[in-house]
């Protein structure tokens, strides 16, 4: 197996392969990928980071101050929400625990503060008392009389806080004020694991499957014929939605607490393995006929032995081929199930943004679905390129 | 011929009996009365509900009951959540909305798709040939949901904001010719842009590949046009491939375009299954999808014995 799993490697597919450009430009970018899932699991962003507010609803990115009505609803949600610090039980210890984002109160005297916070208030009153003629250069100035009213409320970040406040606001925050930049890598973290997980075990059953199936004929092929058959006739968008289903169901409520992916998982390897099953039994089907596995039964080699190490070996190529096409389907089915409230529930991931970004459409807020969109068009795009160079490479015949 | 057909019928039995075996099991591996009356259900209303589908019964008997009711097409059997109706009176009535959306989609596609990978393919390797099928890529790598969401935006808000005129409806359907347009055809026109990216490449790997055959060169020996050679010589052949896969896509169209149909409220086959599993109305559930997946087998099986009939090599393996 040594022997082959060389030759796999260095044949001539895989030198066709480090030839083209496209397909080594799209590895380089899955790597990307995976050094950002790399870097979620290290904890940057953390899980609490995606789920803190650092900033008011809707925030656009680029530190863009959007249309001066946003720019009044962003200085209300700042001083309302000083306002509570100030005056709830414990000012003192209210004040000094006042957080959003790296963002804190100036550590001043409460009346000190209050005083400022009239001011605030003032210029806020000045500025929305313009709001008939609220694009007027008078009502601009007013507007940033009171951006620099609320600044001084803050104590503005300095080295490491600075650079993470860059960072959460970069791209604006979505509806709950959470940064839509740390949200997107976190997904991407989400989006990584789903497909390993999906596309390998899917791939794993199906070569397997399709390789007994193919090289035992008899009633090992009967059968799995019809259970890929059974699984195929029903439309996969269905597949998908019972099988995630019955996943959320009390049955199986004590393992989804553990792993609350599982339901997503479930759904793609059990519709995913077909594929895989058909092509790979195909192959071997192929394969068996063959002079140098003839000649390893004439050496006397068992069948598993030669199934194992000499045939399925040889299929190497499909597996790749087919792991690259199943992570493409299943972030795209993720998104899909998301959508349907199936999919992923508690973290973030792309299709989660995708579905809460719908509301924020119709208001014109794109930041949300762009960014996602944006991470999950970049990997797809990679994974699309990348499996048509490995067909290409490996197995130019195929339609 | 007629063997060909019993033989295929034959051959479905088991993966139909199969199917319908794997679907009642998951859908009791939840107690679906349970499911549906929550935690707080009094011990009778649960025996009553059970009861009167026979989930009391023993599985064997429930699962002969199923195969009989879809086999006679006797679906009397009541939804859980909508009072009174029946399951097949759900399933006559939105099936209409479905294909509503599904034929015209699949119509257009297939047509702008095929031109444009004769376009592709005969500038094979070209710059325009590059540029279309990079589009196709980056087109195939957009989720479908972003299509809808953006599509929804486009048409039926900033089109009718600018040109105050509602030319799409936000979402909704109304039977009859004259409405269509309004209620389904921008739902058409977001499946077909999402659907072109997969059928151009499709079709133009088709015409690239009849393109090295033997009769194209003798077309050009004997002195035949680039442009006779594409749209007579290698379209005539290459439409075999393309009627296969516009055939087999076929039975897709009967379960509708699940997604579109739940966010544009168009009350099709897709969108009354997927309000079925979300409010747990079992009855809906389990028939519906043994009547898509008996549809989706029958549809299967005319497809073959259609290609057999085209092309009688087939018969024989």
């Amino acid at each position: 197996m040594r022997e082959r799993s060389r030759k796999f490697l260095s044949g001539r597919g895989m030198r066709k392969l480090r030839r083209d450009r496209m397909a080594m430009a799209a590895l380089a970018v899955i790597g990307v990928y995976l050094a950002l899932a790399l870097l979620v699991l290290l904890g940057v962003p953390s899980e609490d980071a995606v789920q803190e507010r650092v900033a008011p609803d809707n925030t656009p990115g680029f530190f863009a101050r959007g249309t001066a009505e946003r720019r009044l609803d962003s200085a209300q949600f700042h001083l309302d929400s000083i306002q509570r610090s100030v005056r709830s039980s414990d000012p003192a210890k209210a004040i000094a625990e006042h957080r959003l984002g790296t963002l804190q109160l100036v550590q001043v005297s409460p009346e000190e503060l209050e005083s400022r916070l009239t001011e605030a208030w003032r210029a806020f009153d000045a500025a929305s008392a313009l709001e008939d003629d609220i694009e007027s250069p008078a009502a601009t100035a007013r507007l940033d009389e009171l951006d620099t009213a609320i600044d001084a409320l803050y104590v503005q970040p300095t080295g490491f806080a600075a650079a993470t406040r860059f960072a959460q606001l970069a791209l604006g925050t979505d509806r709950q004020g959470r940064s839509i930049l740390l949200r997107a890598v976190y997904s991407a973290k989400v989006a990584v694991q789903i497909g390993v997980v999906s596309a390998l075990i899917a791939v794993l059953i199906g070569t397997l499957l399709g390789a007994a199936a193919g090289y035992f004929g008899g009633w090992v092929d009967h059968l799995v014929v019809w259970l890929y058959s059974t699984f195929s006739s029903i439309p996969w968008i269905v597949l998908l939605m019972v099988i995630a289903t019955v996943c959320r169901g009390d049955a199986f409520a004590p393992l989804v607490e553990r792993m609350p992916l599982l339901p997503v998982y479930a759904a793609f390897c059990l519709s995913f393995w077909i594929s895989p099953c058909r092509v790979v039994r195909g192959e071997v089907m192929k394969l068996k006929e063959l002079e140098y596995v003839q000649a390893a039964a004439a050496v006397g080699f068992g069948r598993m032995r030669i199934l194992l190490r000499h045939v399925i070996p040889n299929t190497a190529h499909l597996a790749f081929i087919n792991f690259s096409l199943l992570f493409i389907g299943a972030i795209k089915a993720e998104v899909i199930l998301s959508f349907l409230g199936l999919g992923v529930q508690g973290t973030p991931s792309w299709g989660v943004m995708i579905n809460h970004a719908k509301a924020e459409v119709l208001n014109g807020f794109f930041w949300q679905i762009g960014t996602a969109t944006g991470f999950m068009l970049v990997l797809v795009l990679a994974f699309n390129v990348l499996s048509d160079a490995l067909q290409d490479a490996f197995d130019p015949k195929h339609v | 011929m007629w063997s060909y057909t019993a033989r295929r019928l034959l051959y479905n039995v088991p993966v139909y009996l199969g199917i319908v075996l794997l679907l009642m099991a998951a859908l009791r591996i939840n107690d679906p009365a349970y499911a549906h009356l929550g935690k707080n259900a009094r011990p009778e209303d649960l025996e009553e509900i059970r009861q009167k589908l026979g989930l009391d019964r023993p599985f064997l008997e429930q699962y002969w009951a199923l195969l009989r009711d879809v086999f006679t097409l006797n679906l009397g059997v009541k939804s859980w959540t909508n009072e009174g109706l029946s399951v097949g009176r759900m399933l006559s009535e939105s099936i209409k909305p479905s294909l509503a959306i599904t034929v015209p989609a699949l119509v257009l596609t297939s047509a702008i798709s095929i031109c444009i990978a004769l376009v592709s393919a005969f500038f094979r390797g070209r710059a325009a040939d590059k540029s279309l099928m990079f589009l196709a890529v980056l087109g195939m790598s957009v989720s479908f949901l972003v299509y809808i969401v953006f599509g929804q935006y486009l048409g039926a808000y900033l089109l009718t904001r600018e040109t105050g005129y509602g030319v799409f409806a936000i979402g909704g359907y109304e039977p009859g010719l004259a409405n269509w347009p309004y209620y389904c055809l921008l739902p058409v026109l977001i499946s077909t842009i999402v659907a072109m990216g997969y059928d151009t490449r499709f079709y133009r790997a088709v015409m690239v590949e009849e393109s090295g055959r033997d009769y194209i060169v003798t077309a050009k020996a004997k002195g035949a046009s680039k442009r006779k050679i594409m749209f007579v010589h290698m379209l005539k052949n290459a439409m075999i491939p393309i009627i296969t896969r516009i055939m087999t896509t076929l039975p897709f169209l009967i379960m509708g375009s699940l997604l579109l149909e739940v966010y544009f409220n168009i009350p099709g086959m897709g969108r009354v299954l997927y309000k079925a599993i979300q409010e747990q109305d079992f009855p809906v559930v389990q028939v519906f999808v043994a009547i898509f997946a008996a549809l989706f087998i029958l549809s299967n099986i005319l497809t073959d014995v259609l290609y057999a009939l085209v092309d009688p090599r087939v018969r024989l393996s």
